[in-house]
């Protein structure tokens, strides 16, 4: 595996202009930075540019102000070693699970045994085994998007980005997963970098939330997460730290009781 | 709620007459036996038409002196040869075509400039049906095979090509991102993305170009020719020899049947990744 490197995001900016329409400021002087091996989660409310930040990341997006750096050199483009998962799992309807998941070794320039080894392992990572030879549409949703993580791993990348990747599952399954990433991570060390909009996930999964808010979009804060493992959803520090991020988003929780601030 | 429950029951009507589905269901237990029925039915009805005398035995003979036609024709008149001569002109044809159009149909998929490049001309010779080449065709390449074959070829091509353009321009965003996500390269790309993600609209294209075909060699025969089944039924026309004629329509029909049930077992293998309506 690649020594994993820092990530530097520094004041990044991103804006759209559309005919007719005010300047869309999308990102504004993103800066933050992100330790090798190391958990952090993006959160925000809609249109604070966490996706867009991502997707520059990983290199869909290469139009921005600023510097995003790996290894102290400038990203530019998609590259094995920044990998993603997606909110859909985007397998291939036509490969089996073990081809699908051997796509991100296509350009490894590994050998074939090496490649099925690698593939097989990553299976078992995910907690697939038995189901190499499923097409996607025989999978639930859970367990495909399990699949894409095995994906995003495979090629085993510097870091690997998520980008809501447990929003279309039900609670229930999204807790399952929410434990199973965080097993991943501490077996395989790579660095995660997580979008989301569920604050509970941030928290229960991150060394780091990075808190965002629109209009524009900005980055409002950085709060260390220093819970001790395993993490309680449920102890006062938890919600604590959860008051703090919602403030931060700009959401003001309701204290028991008491009217809504005007 | 149960006496409303009983209210309801009492007040629905015993049908006195079983539906016809019923009535099918019953005399037919098996799904795929139900296809049987029609022909069966039909067969009946043609016997009888025949003994009763209800048609001229010129319009339409007896299925039994069909069947005695068809064993004259084949042993003392060569049916074979006739047979193949169509079947090996619609290969022929079809695949020409068919692997013309899937290379062009994918260069333009992958090149807006190349797509525009033939766009109009394609657009315009699309039009003018196969038929209407004919007589042009015959007269530069003459009454032989390669009339014909060229004519498939070319009523073959443009549906699938259209399809397989259609089919390319249909493929996901997100499956394009993935690619460029996994650094694929765009032979990559095309092979293991692009072209899976098409193959439902080019194999339901050339299921269809192969019953347009194996259809078109028929009228072509028929048109200028000097042997296959399509001669066979304008001679037999010509000679009044109904019985004949009725033999090649049953082939024509039999095999085209078998040319659409073979293409159809060939999508479902090649597709059998593809998860939809079943109805």
């Amino acid at each position: 595996m690649a020594e994993p490197g820092r990530l530097e995001v520094q004041a990044v900016s991103k804006s759209y202009a559309l005919a007719g329409r005010p300047r869309l400021d999308v990102l504004s002087g993103a800066s933050f930075t992100v330790e090798p091996g190391s958990f952090v989660s993006l959160v925000g409310p809609s249109g604070c540019g966490k996706s867009t930040l991502l997707r520059l990341i990983v290199g869909l997006d290469t139009e921005y102000q600023g510097n995003i750096l790996l290894h102290g050199e400038r990203i530019a483009g998609t590259s094995l070693s920044r990998g993603i998962v997606f909110q859909e799992h985007r397998l291939l309807p036509w490969l089996t699970l073990e081809q699908n998941i051997a796509l991100g070794l296509a350009n490894s320039g590994w050998s074939a045994e090496h490649q099925a080894r690698t593939v097989r392992e990553h299976i078992a990572l995910v907690g697939l085994q038995g189901f190499e030879r499923s097409y996607p549409h025989e999978l639930s949703g859970g367990m495909a998007q399990r699949g894409a993580i095995a994906r995003g791993l495979v090629s085993q990348p510097e870091i690997l980005l998520l980008d809501e990747p447990l929003g279309a599952l039900d609670a229930l399954t999204r807790v399952r997963l929410q434990e199973e990433l965080q097993r991943i991570w501490r077996v395989e060390g790579v660095t995660m970098i997580l979008v989301t909009h569920d604050v509970d996930e941030a928290i229960f999964l991150s060394d780091k939330v990075i808190v965002m808010n629109a209009k524009p979009g900005r980055i409002v804060r950085e709060i260390d997460i220093d819970l001790p493992a395993p993490r309680d959803r449920v102890s006062p520090e938890f919600a604590r730290l959860k008051r703090e991020i919602l403030a931060s988003m700009g959401e003001q929780p309701q204290e028991a009781g008491a009217l809504a601030p005007a | 709620m149960s006496s409303l429950a009983n209210v309801i029951d009492a007040s629905a009507p015993t049908p006195a007459v079983p539906s016809l589905a019923a009535w099918l269901r019953r005399w037919l237990p098996q799904r795929s036996l139900i296809g049987f029925a029609l022909p069966a039915a039909i067969l009946l009805l043609w016997q009888l038409a025949a003994w009763r005398g209800w048609v001229d035995k010129v319009f339409l003979p007896e299925p039994v002196s069909v069947l005695e036609a068809f064993w004259k024709m084949l042993t003392t008149q060569d049916l074979a040869v006739d047979f193949l001569a169509s079947i090996r002109i619609v290969s022929q044809g079809f695949l020409y075509g068919a692997a013309a159009a899937v290379g062009l149909g994918i260069l333009a998929g992958l090149s807006q400039r190349f797509e525009q490049f033939l766009s109009p001309t394609f657009d315009t010779i699309r039009h003018i049906p196969g038929i209407a080449w004919l007589p042009l065709i015959v007269l530069w390449l003459g009454l032989g095979a390669p009339a014909k074959v060229l004519v498939i070829a070319k009523s073959v091509f443009f549906p699938v090509f259209l399809n397989t353009l259609q089919g390319i321009r249909n493929v996901d965003k997100s499956y394009i991102e993935l690619s460029r996500v996994m650094t694929l390269t765009r032979w990559q790309l095309v092979r293991k993305i692009i072209l899976p993600a098409a193959m439902p609209n080019i194999m339901v294209s050339l299921r269809y170009a192969a019953g347009l075909a194996w259809a078109l060699v028929v009228v072509a025969e028929g048109l200028s020719g000097l042997e296959g089944l399509g001669f066979l039924i304008f001679r037999a026309q010509g000679l009044l020899l109904t019985d004949q004629l009725l033999v090649c329509m049953v082939i024509i029909g039999g095999v085209g049947f078998l040319i659409d049930r073979g293409m159809y077992l060939l999508q479902r293998r090649v597709l059998r990744w593809k998860q939809g309506y079943e109805g």
